[in-house]
């Protein structure tokens, strides 16, 4: 007869030293893991809730300027530096992480309308409506160097907005057009209009180095080549588009935030209607800006909130407010995507996590695979009642919240009312229009 | 672990489609696949005996003589007066309790027999387990009254008094629960994590003396003695299920800590072999062979059955206790007990099984009973700290009660709710099917009087003729294809049932396309 007897020698499953790790056992038999569909559930709806506690994305204020702030610019190049424009005409150089002014300058005698990098050069433009005036600073250690400008240009228009080309020696200005300015020549060396109104912004495409777009306050979006003496296209939209940006991964596509609440996302090939329209906001949104990446979106709004947005969903990711945030006029990615700089009409600058609960710092091996998992649980489980519940709500001050219902509301009150009118009058009398061509009225070539 | 899918696999011809039987084999693929990758990593492999034929199952001594001298812990006899013992070992595998109808309540380590605590309660108990984790091990005892709750000391921690009369208790631990069947019929669910009283209700079936739990779901598992198998979950009242099992009553339930074979011994001393599951006989030899029963004579209704299947059932009114080999039906060994068997359980992750009796309790040695190699910090060497983490963790992951249901029922995290899609579906095919209301098209627009009324009230007439006549051919066409998607769609929309939609879906075409609208869409493709 022969007989085994399951006996485990201890040392096998003692660690060797004080310094080793202690061992695990390990066996994926799955008769050792029943329930184990559950229990990744328990763990994804403890990684939901986990996000939320963890979810603290304001990290401060950069300190009072003073006066309501107009426009805020990130350096092209470094991490930590990045330009604000005031309404009273000071232009302040901060550094990010310390969330401290590095310099001030009186910059122009009214608001600073535009503000731009050279993308090669330690140089920058600003300009002004009241003045008239584009000026160029250069950024070097020699601080009295840098209080007079390098260069200042009159312009017998009011400049409303600025833009540098991605890596030529152009600008370009909007006012009562788009001026495409060179930094070697005194006269502009194109200008493009439609219409009688002012345009408002005018930015250059990324990789397209003849290709512009603009928005104007007749509530148009333009697409400019600049070999051509006539823009290529113009959109009629039912309400003015404040502000645009271009995607900078996939540069055929743009972004426009809007007077009616709305941002739109539009696919230069295909003007006929926006791509995507990001619903959310419950007053006019006055800034859009893409992430680095060019997967998420960030859209400061008059209802003194900004969210977060992930491109092509219609819903926002996230929604950032405080008590004290007023109007917020403009919302600005960091480079590498993790954080958001707000400008807004409580005269302060504020830095914000783009990922709410991100950790900041260095994180360990275990601590990345933690959050790595986290998120992978959270996406398995992601259509689950419950945990999508956790996930997606996010609290609103009281004013906000109520807002959003009114907004909703309304919505449903047009849905019904189309939907009662195609059953009295008939389908082809009221047809079906889609969410995305109900914006645009009309696209000119 | 087998889905019900896997099930089926044995026999293709079950498999609904194609589909169904290349994902069956895509998933039997998998676990071959695991199973090498299992055995190739594991530490230890399992005991067992192999014997010449005709050798007789060998006594406790032939053993000892035959396996190494740190198998001898193992092997131990304690004579102890204070009545009929339970014994319970704890999830590890470190700890055996004991408790006596004289009220003898004791713990202690078995391996190096030291001792955690005794003491005399002074009351008759009846069940003990231990719950907890292995960090901050409590043991639960119920006595004649109330279940008392003792820390490793020996310290009354708590006396649930809900859990009046219990004459079994479990512990679920992935969901951190005390379960227990009392004398009168009512069956508790207790949270140890929060202390909240999860679920307490009488089941109406009469006291529950036979109950087992199912490890692998959460249920609680009774059987009555009208020869049903009810199962018990929390959230309802009722059993969820109820099995014939046994002709006659059910003496005794007992199952695998893990998997999901149920062993029901009846009145008629035939032990059975149930796959929860399915609800079905599960052939009790490997060889396929269908060995629908096993008689046990003059079995004593304690059963148990260890990780690798193996079970253990008293014999000779008590005199003595049978290890039966998964499957099989030649015990494999056998071991007299010096008083009348009461309880008995195998040691987890070891090849021991403690047993209780009239005059004390024992532990012998079954090679081939325990599960080689554990997974995490839950196995009999596990340190101190790898022990208090993965309580914390086991915290961290407690399941909520809403996860304990049995197999048959389905449902489950991750299933398919194929009721409410459906459920849905058809919600949207009312919608869109809904035939134009009765109001709509008898409206009568208001006639207006006054000057230029007739020239007014011509044209909103002849307006609404209009709209009534796209109305009713609107409607035509909707009945139309109402009555080509045949039953379904009717009753989907709401509408009667035709004699030429029966017509049309037993045939199982459709005879006529419906008109070239949006309805369409609604049409069932024919495959």
């Amino acid at each position: 007869m022969k007989v085994k007897l399951l006996l485990r020698n201890p040392q096998d499953y003692l660690r060797e030293t004080a310094d080793d790790i202690h061992k695990l056992a390990r066996n994926p038999a799955p008769e050792l893991h029943p329930m184990s569909a559950e229990t990744e559930y328990v763990r994804a709806l403890n990684a939901a809730k986990l996000e939320r506690v963890f979810a603290k994305p304001f990290l401060g204020c950069f300190g009072d300027q003073g006066d309501q702030l107009s426009r805020v610019c990130m350096h092209p190049r470094a991490l930590s530096l990045c330009l604000s424009g005031c309404v009273d005409g000071r232009v302040a150089f901060w550094n990010i992480p310390r969330r401290s002014r590095v310099l001030q300058l009186d910059a122009h005698s009214g608001c600073v309308q535009g503000l731009c990098w050279h993308p090669e050069q330690d140089l920058f433009y600003s300009c002004c409506d009241t003045d008239r005036t584009l000026k160029a600073w250069r950024v070097g250690d020699d601080l009295v160097e840098f209080s007079r400008p390098v260069s200042q240009r009159h312009l017998d228009f009011a400049p409303l907005n600025l833009d540098h080309h991605v890596s030529k020696d152009l600008f370009a200005l909007s006012g009562d057009a788009v001026y495409l300015y060179d930094s070697r020549r005194s006269d502009p060396v194109g200008q493009w209009k439609w219409g009688s109104d002012s345009v408002l912004q005018a930015r250059f495409n990324p990789t397209e180095w003849h290709l512009l777009a603009a928005v104007t306050k007749d509530n148009a979006l333009l697409l400019i080549d600049t070999r051509q003496r006539e823009p290529l296209r113009r959109i009629r939209c039912e309400f003015r588009q404040n502000a645009l940006c271009w995607n900078p991964q996939e540069p055929f596509v743009l972004a426009t935030a809007s007077d009616d609440y709305n941002l739109y996302s539009w696919d230069a090939r295909r003007l006929a209607s926006p791509a995507c329209v990001y619903r959310g906001h419950t007053n006019a949104a006055m800034d859009v800006d893409f992430a680095p990446t060019g997967r998420e979106l960030v859209s400061a709004s008059y209802d003194c909130t900004v969210r977060l947005w992930e491109s092509g969903r219609s819903q926002s990711r996230d929604v950032y407010h405080t008590k004290r945030m007023y109007r917020v006029f403009a919302a600005r990615y960091s480079l590498d995507a993790r954080f958001i700089v707000t400008a807004s009409a409580d005269f302060n600058l504020r830095l914000w996590k783009a990922r709410a609960s991100e950790k900041l710092g260095a994180l360990t091996p275990r601590e990345r695979a933690a959050v790595n998992t986290a998120e992978a649980l959270k996406q398995k489980y992601a259509h689950h009642p419950q945990v999508r519940r956790i996930v997606q709500h996010r609290h609103l001050p009281k004013r906000l919240y109520q807002a959003q219902l009114e907004m909703k509301a309304i919505r449903g009150k047009q849905r019904r009312k189309e939907v009662n009118r195609r059953e009295h009058r008939g389908e082809d009398k009221e047809p079906f229009v889609p969410e995305r061509d109900r914006h645009v009225r009309g696209v000119d070539e | 672990f087998q889905t019900t899918m896997d099930v089926a696999a044995e026999d293709s011809d079950q498999m609904p489609s194609g589909f169904h039987a290349k994902a069956a084999a895509k998933a039997a693929r998998l676990r071959r696949e695991a199973a090498k990758l299992a055995s190739a990593s594991a530490l230890e492999s399992p005991g067992g005996i192999e014997s010449r034929p005709g050798e007789w199952a060998p006594t406790q001594s032939k053993l000892l003589r035959r396996v190494a001298v740190a198998a001898r812990p193992g092997h131990f006899e304690l004579s102890l007066q204070y009545g009929p013992y339970s014994v319970a070992y704890d999830t590890t595998g470190r700890l055996l309790a004991l408790c006596g109808r004289g009220g003898h309540v004791a713990a202690f380590e078995w391996r190096q027999k030291r001792l955690m605590f005794e003491s005399q309660v002074n009351e008759p108990c009846h069940a003990l387990t231990w719950v907890g984790a292995g960090s901050t091990p409590q043991l639960a005892v119920a006595h004649s009254n109330w279940t008392y709750i003792y820390d490793a000391q020996g310290l009354e921690l708590h006396c649930l008094k809900r859990l009046h009369k219990a004459n079994k208790l479990f512990w679920l631990p992935r969901h951190w629960l005390l379960a227990a069947c009392t004398d009168t019929g009512h069956l508790h669910w207790q949270d140890v994590s929060t202390g909240q009283t999860v679920a307490s209700y009488c089941g109406h079936h009469g006291p529950l003396r036979v109950s087992a739990l199912h490890p692998d779901s959460g249920c609680v598992l009774t059987g009555q003695p009208n020869g049903q198998l009810c199962i018990w979950t929390p959230l309802e009242k009722r059993p969820v299920v109820k099995m014939l099992c046994c002709p006659a009553g059910v003496r005794a339930v007992a199952t695998a800590p893990a998997g999901h074979a149920v062993y029901t011994l009846g009145g008629d001393s035939r032990l059975r072999v149930w796959d929860i599951r399915c609800l079905r006989p599960l052939s009790v030899s490997d060889s396929g062979a269908d060995a629908a029963s096993i008689r046990l004579f003059d079995a004593a209704p304690q059963l148990a059955v260890s990780q690798r299947g193996l079970l253990a059932c008293p014999v000779r009114q008590g005199a003595a206790l049978m290890v039966l080999p998964a499957g099989g039906a030649k015990p494999l060994l056998s071991h007299p007990s010096p008083g009348r068997l009461s309880d008995l359980a195998f040691c987890p992750w070891e090849d021991v099984l403690a047993f209780g009796h009239a005059r004390g309790l024992g532990s012998v040695l079954v090679p081939g009973s325990g599960e080689p190699n554990p997974d995490g910090a839950v196995h009999p060497l596990s340190g101190k700290r790898q022990r208090r983490e993965a309580e914390v963790r086991g915290l961290l992951d407690k399941l909520p009660p809403e996860t304990i249901a049995p197999p048959a029922v389905g449902g489950g995290v991750n299933a398919v709710d194929a009721e409410g899609i459906e459920e849905a579906l058809a919600r949207k095919r009312a919608a869109v099917m809904a035939l134009p209301s009765d109001e709509v098209r008898q409206f009568q627009p208001r006639r207006r009087s006054g000057k230029a009324s007739g020239e007014l009230n011509r044209k909103v007439g002849e307006r609404w003729q209009r709209r009534r006549m796209e109305l009713r051919q609107l409607l035509k066409s909707k009945k139309r294809v109402l009555a080509e998607m045949g039953d379904e769609g009717a009753d989907a929309a709401g509408g009667r049932k035709t004699k030429k939609a029966k017509k049309v879906s037993q045939s199982g075409e459709l005879t006529k396309p419906a008109t070239g609208t949006f309805l369409d869409r609604l049409i069932p493709k024919a495959d």
